[in-house]
């Protein structure tokens, strides 16, 4: 897909959103979604696959969501899904995501640890990045095992890495 | 002389004597004399006019062949001769060649010794560096198996032992620390 369409597609879901009141909200939890299409290859596999009916699969969407979601971040999903946009779904959300950032002058912080973290870990993890990098973040936390421990931010090209998966990689490579 | 009173006198004794007796132990009679003599002289003759050149010649005819086979005989004998004296010449000839093949035998004996002393050598040597070489590798390829496998292994009990260690304490504590230490960071220092 190219990256105006891409980019269009965005920009839809954005303006529904901003429309919607509701940006916040449906841009946290489209970045959860995308992430979890992401690392799950049962839901991508369902998502993309022809054989089932567009129709099929935005039902697969609601119940997934259901109520762990706004209606307004499942009917978006749905829709892309629907349009048979599925594969680009990522790309389109990371697109949602930065441009609501910049609405608000933030830099999106992508941070994966291997257990959630809470509010108040949140909240200084969000002033120790905006410390580190110099710019406000839009703190997008997501839960991921292969961190095994510790935490991986991403603010921009700048990736601060303390998680044990790569502590461990390190050692493995000494070996 | 005597003869001829013999024959006479046989000639006019013929009478008186006995028929069975000759008169000499040793003569027949007269008149087989008076005969007998002439006869004989005529088939001598005879055989001498017309035998003789025939015998002569076969006489001549058998000496030229004795003297050819005598002659025949004389240059077998030269040419045995001659062929001994190449004989011996030859001999003495091959002694000498013996001689000189054996000693371009011994030559060669010896130099072959010494190539074959000298190839096995090298090949000994080039063996023992072969061998050298692949006991080296040998020694190169255990120990990369062994520190793979010991890498391997000790990957293996890593993921095993940080895994098992991370308990949530571990992970609040991992977290922390990494907020502590970004938040220590100063803009444009982080990695």
């Amino acid at each position: 897909m190219s990256d105006n369409r891409i980019e269009g597609y965005a920009r839809g879901l954005f303006e529904i959103a901003r429309a919607e009141g509701t940006l916040d909200e449906v841009e946290d939890e489209l970045f959860r979604f995308a992430r979890s299409y992401e690392s799950s290859d049962q839901l991508r596999n369902a998502l993309n696959d022809e054989l089932i009916p567009p129709a099929k699969r935005q039902a697969i969407i609601e119940d997934l969501l259901g109520s762990k979601a706004t209606s307004t971040t499942t009917q978006l999903i749905s829709m892309v899904v629907g349009s048979g946009r599925t594969r680009d779904l990522p790309a389109i959300v990371d697109n949602l995501v930065a441009r609501a950032s910049s609405a608000k002058d933030l830099e999106v912080a992508e941070v994966r640890t291997a257990v959630a973290l809470t509010a108040d870990q949140q909240t200084r993890l969000a002033a120790a990045l905006t410390n580190a990098t110099g710019k406000q973040v839009n703190l997008k936390v997501v839960v991921d095992s292969s961190v095994l421990g510790g935490i991986v931010a991403t603010v921009g090209d700048t990736v601060i890495d303390g998680s044990v998966r790569t502590r461990i990689d390190q050692l493995k490579s000494r070996l | 002389m005597r003869l001829l009173e013999i024959l006479i006198r046989a000639a006019g004794e013929g009478h008186e004597h006995d028929v069975t007796q000759t008169p000499s132990k040793f003569l027949p009679e007269g008149y087989e004399l008076l005969f007998g003599i002439p006869a004989s002289l005529l088939v001598f003759g005879l055989l001498y006019k017309f035998a003789g050149p025939v015998i002569k010649k076969g006489m001549a005819a058998r000496t030229a062949k004795i003297q050819a086979e005598l002659d025949a005989g004389e240059a077998a004998r030269s040419a045995a001769d001659i062929e001994a004296v190449k004989i011996r010449e030859a001999k003495g000839d091959i002694a000498s060649e013996r001689s000189r093949i054996l000693a371009d035998a011994d030559a060669q004996a010896a130099t072959m010794l010494a190539d074959g002393r000298a190839r096995i050598k090298t090949e000994l040597a080039e063996v023992e560096a072969k061998a050298l070489a692949d006991i080296a590798s040998v020694q190169s390829r255990v120990g990369d198996e062994l520190r793979a496998e010991i890498a391997r292994l000790s990957s293996a009990a890593v993921d095993q032992v940080v895994t098992g260690s991370l308990d949530d304490a571990t992970h609040q504590e991992l977290i922390e620390n990494f907020i502590q230490r970004v938040g220590a960071q100063k803009a444009g220092a982080s990695k």
